[in-house]
């Protein structure tokens, strides 16, 4: 008989703002490839995508996916969720909750609710806003309860965290029967700033949903043809490009790249800067580019879709991933299997399993700058990266992680 | 007859590069590529732990047993580390020379990868070793062992034309093919092209041509038994006891056992508490019970009486003692890394012409094998990082350091009206 898992989550493709979303994808079809039935629990505002264009692919069909009406959304701060309530009409909105405290309140409720008629054999729950769900429905029904961490309210704030949300964080972590951490560099957050015993996390970390965008021959080839062909392999284009993507929110360094931009500027005025994504940080970071007169170089894009992304990584002549504290970070293996060369902060899980790499502290802009100066005068060097670094992701897939998950549920159904 | 012994350290250490940023690249007034603060604490910590008790130890069983008899080969950038951070060795290995049992080799000044690259420059990088062994030791070596034991059919006729009665290669298994690495061997005969014979002899660091070149080979079993497994407590032989070690060495036959190390294994890459200065110590004595001779690879060379029909060792590709592959992909296996190397020499015509020493000692540091070493990405396994050793964080960091001393030395030494128009277009876009 298959194992059953009962999970609760944010959100999934196409509805995502992050890697949440993606990571979640990644694994659920990692669990059902390893015959594991999957049981999916997301919050869905009524008057979003409808559901039928969520089958992105065969597989899945066998995913149960349940839907409960909420407003709540992956990386949401009370500030966030007032914003978007007051949008909503005055009597739809006792479906939601008034205010954060309570969405998540109604959320928990209604989705432990729906699936009491289940028989999971484990209840697995994404991030602090499921705990509460993923636990009283794992006590419901006499089960192990999976705590899946993909980012602390320490990461998202730069450790000024909104205590009532790191103390959901905490709690969870605490009831929770095993906890799976995204990087080693989450499970120490989790050990020094939670104080949680290392023995009760496991690090899994994140895969890549997509294979190297170049064929073989061409990355083999790469110092032989430059740019021969239908890839534009070419590191060094008449006008370079250095990306960022991600949220613009102090998580992600946004004013660190930019940091990094004049310098690279005053040396280099030929390169040009892309920040794309969206966020709160916007206006100043517009605001800085102009302060700095960079705003002949710099390009918002604004969010862009998954298409959109890959064609600016392979557009990038590198990429540059200056988080202040990133447990994973997903766009530096997207980045790769478009064959870019990337830098990769060394607060970042996505460092531990990369290796052919810049890494820097995120603070060092310095030698981000250099870095990125460096990729761009030696050609060489930028081919060696991008010929090197896309066996990551032979290695890291989600069939993997998935099984290192299934092996985890099945210890603890045993023991 | 039992075999002969003949026990040989190699002593290096490179000048390892700072941080240097790209702003100051071409700056005119960059003071100096290297971090000797690390530079120096190294040595410090080497020396400690390895040279000086080492020396001491060494010295003491010179004294105790006559016939104890040992090599180095000591780096050029090493004797200049030694004078910088550590006289203290300097003088401790000058001891040991005045014993007059100790043998020092010849090797390229700079531990570089010139017998590859450039000819000539290998010649004169030879010709400083020999030079500044004889200053330091008054002595004047004739066995040659390239970086790395990097060798090759056309380096042992080189090496011959240079003057040299002996070199050191690894026992390759592949070349060797079921022969014993304890006999000396012959290079094929064969004749340079007559281009590189005649600069050869204009370049030759020693008087005149040897007639004929014995090529001694490492027994890297017996040889690693000791470097590289002699704390593995997972190994069969663990513990290792100096009176078996003997039994093995005894029992493979042969004119001589030749044992290459580095002479890090001494302290540092087996600690002190694994017991390897006593089993170093204990096997003196055991040779002088068991009437074993300890020789050097001159005497190893001038004691085998069979030379007239030698065996050939075919060394038609180039070996190094570098990993398992034990060919040279450790140094020049990868993009940035042949990009660095071929940089570097093409630098050299230029860095000649200015005559001037200083860039010339700079241009020669910045050959060391070890910066090329750094630059590997053969083990450099995503998160599998344990069996690279590295002053740097990875490859690609060596490498950005790396190219921008490249750059900077670039500038240096461009002829001057591109200099000149340089600075011109410098002006007109003001760089920070």
């Amino acid at each position: 008989m298959s194992l059953h898992t009962l999970m609760f989550g944010w959100e999934y493709p196409p509805r995502h703002l992050g890697g949440l979303g993606v990571a979640c994808q990644g694994l659920v079809r990692g669990l059902v490839n390893q015959h594991v039935k999957v049981t999916l629990v997301l919050p869905f505002a009524a008057d979003g995508t409808p559901d039928e264009i969520d089958i992105l692919c065969p597989q899945e069909q066998h995913i149960q996916k349940i839907r409960v009406a909420s407003l709540l959304m992956p990386y949401d701060s009370p500030e966030l969720y007032a914003q978007r309530i007051h949008s909503v009409p005055r009597e739809t909105e006792q479906i939601y909750g008034a205010d954060l405290g309570q969405a998540v309140h109604v959320f928990t409720e209604t989705s432990v609710e729906m699936t009491k008629h289940l028989r999971p054999d484990v209840v697995h729950a994404h991030d602090w806003m499921t705990y509460e769900a993923g636990l009283r429905s794992a006590r419901h029904h006499g089960k192990p309860l999976v705590a899946h961490i993909h980012a602390t309210e320490l990461d998202r704030t730069h450790f000024h965290p909104n205590e009532w949300i790191y103390g959901r964080e905490r709690w969870g972590f605490e009831q929770a029967d095993h906890i799976i951490a995204v990087s080693n560099y989450t499970k120490g957050i989790l050990t020094q700033h939670y104080g949680i015993a290392p023995d009760k996390i496991s690090v899994v970390h994140n895969a890549s949903n997509e294979q190297s965008a170049l064929p073989p021959h061409a990355i083999s080839s790469a110092h032989r043809s430059l740019g021969e062909g239908g890839y534009t392999l070419s590191p060094h284009r008449r006008h370079p490009m250095v990306l960022f993507l991600g949220r613009l929110t102090i998580q992600k360094g946004p004013m660190h790249f930019l940091e990094m931009a004049s310098m690279v500027h005053r040396f280099r005025p030929d390169v040009q800067f892309v920040i794309a994504g969206d966020g709160h940080m916007l206006p100043s970071l517009m605001h800085q580019t102009v302060q700095w007169g960079l705003e002949d170089c710099v390009i918002f894009t604004g969010k862009v879709s998954s298409s959109e992304a890959n064609k600016l990584y392979a557009q990038a002549s590198c990429f540059v991933m200056p988080s202040l504290s990133e447990p994973f970070g997903l766009v530096a293996l997207e980045a790769i299997a478009q064959g870019t060369p990337v830098i990769l902060s060394k607060q970042s899980g996505a460092s531990e399993v990369i290796g052919h790499a810049f890494k820097v502290d995120f603070w060092d802009t310095e030698k981000m700058a250099d870095c990125v100066l460096t990729i761009l005068r030696e050609t060489p060097l930028a081919f060696q990266l991008i010929s090197e670094a896309p066996r990551v992701l032979q290695r890291l897939t989600w069939e993997h992680q998935a099984g290192e998950i299934l092996s985890i549920y099945q210890n603890l159904i045993h023991s | 007859m039992s075999p002969l012994i003949c026990l040989y350290f190699q002593v290096h250490q490179p000048y390892r590069l700072r941080d240097l940023r790209i702003t100051e690249v071409g700056q005119g007034n960059t003071p100096d590529y290297f971090d000797h603060e690390k530079n120096r604490s190294v040595f410090r910590k080497v020396a400690e732990k390895c040279y000086l008790p080492a020396n001491r130890l060494m010295l003491s069983l010179l004294e105790q047993y006559p016939d104890f008899k040992i090599a180095y080969s000591l780096s050029g950038v090493f004797l200049d580390q030694c004078e910088e951070y550590g006289p203290d060795v300097l003088e401790s290995f000058q001891h040991l020379a005045k014993t007059g049992r100790v043998e020092f080799l010849a090797e390229t000044y700079y531990h570089s990868l010139s017998s590859i690259q450039d000819t000539e420059e290998f010649c004169e990088q030879t010709t400083l070793h020999i030079r500044k062994i004889g200053d330091l030791f008054g002595v004047t070596p004739s066995v040659f062992r390239n970086t790395e034991l990097i060798y090759s059919n056309e380096l042992a006729q080189t090496a011959r034309l240079m003057g040299f009665k002996g070199i050191l290669a690894e026992g390759a298994d592949h070349l060797l093919q079921g022969r014993s690495p304890n006999i000396p061997y012959t290079p094929p005969h064969f004749r340079l092209p007559r281009g590189k014979e005649m600069l050869i002899a204009r370049h030759r660091p020693l008087p005149q041509r040897s007639k004929d070149i014995a090529v001694l080979l490492k027994n890297y079993r017996l040889s690693d038994d000791v470097a590289f497994r002699f704390s593995d407590k997972s190994w069969v032989g663990f513990p290792l006891h100096a009176e078996t070690f003997t039994d093995w060495l005894l029992g493979g036959g042969g004119h001589s056992v030749n044992l290459f190390m580095d002479y890090e294994t001494f302290g540092e890459h087996q600690w002190e508490d694994t017991g390897i200065f006593e089993f170093l110590a204990t096997l003196p004595r055991i040779w002088q019970e068991r009437g074993v001779q300890c020789v050097t690879p001159s005497q190893v060379i001038e004691t085998w009486e069979q030379r007239n029909n030698a065996n050939v060792f075919d060394a038609h590709n180039a070996i190094s003692w570098a990993d398992t592959e034990r060919d040279l992909s450790a140094w020049q296996g990868n993009q940035i890394q042949t990009s660095a190397l071929e940089a570097i020499y093409a630098l050299g015509p230029l860095v000649k012409a200015t005559g001037n020493p200083d860039l010339l000692r700079t241009w020669r540091k910045l050959q060391t094998s070890d910066h090329f070493y750094y630059m590997c990405t053969k083990y450099w396994n995503d998160g599998d990082v344990h069996k690279y050793f590295s002053p740097y964080d990875s490859p690609y960091e060596a490498y950005r350091r790396y190219s921008h001393a490249l750059c900077d030395l670039k500038s240096r030494v461009e002829p001057q009206q591109k200099q000149h128009a340089k600075q011109r277009t410098n002006r007109k876009h003001p760089t920070p």
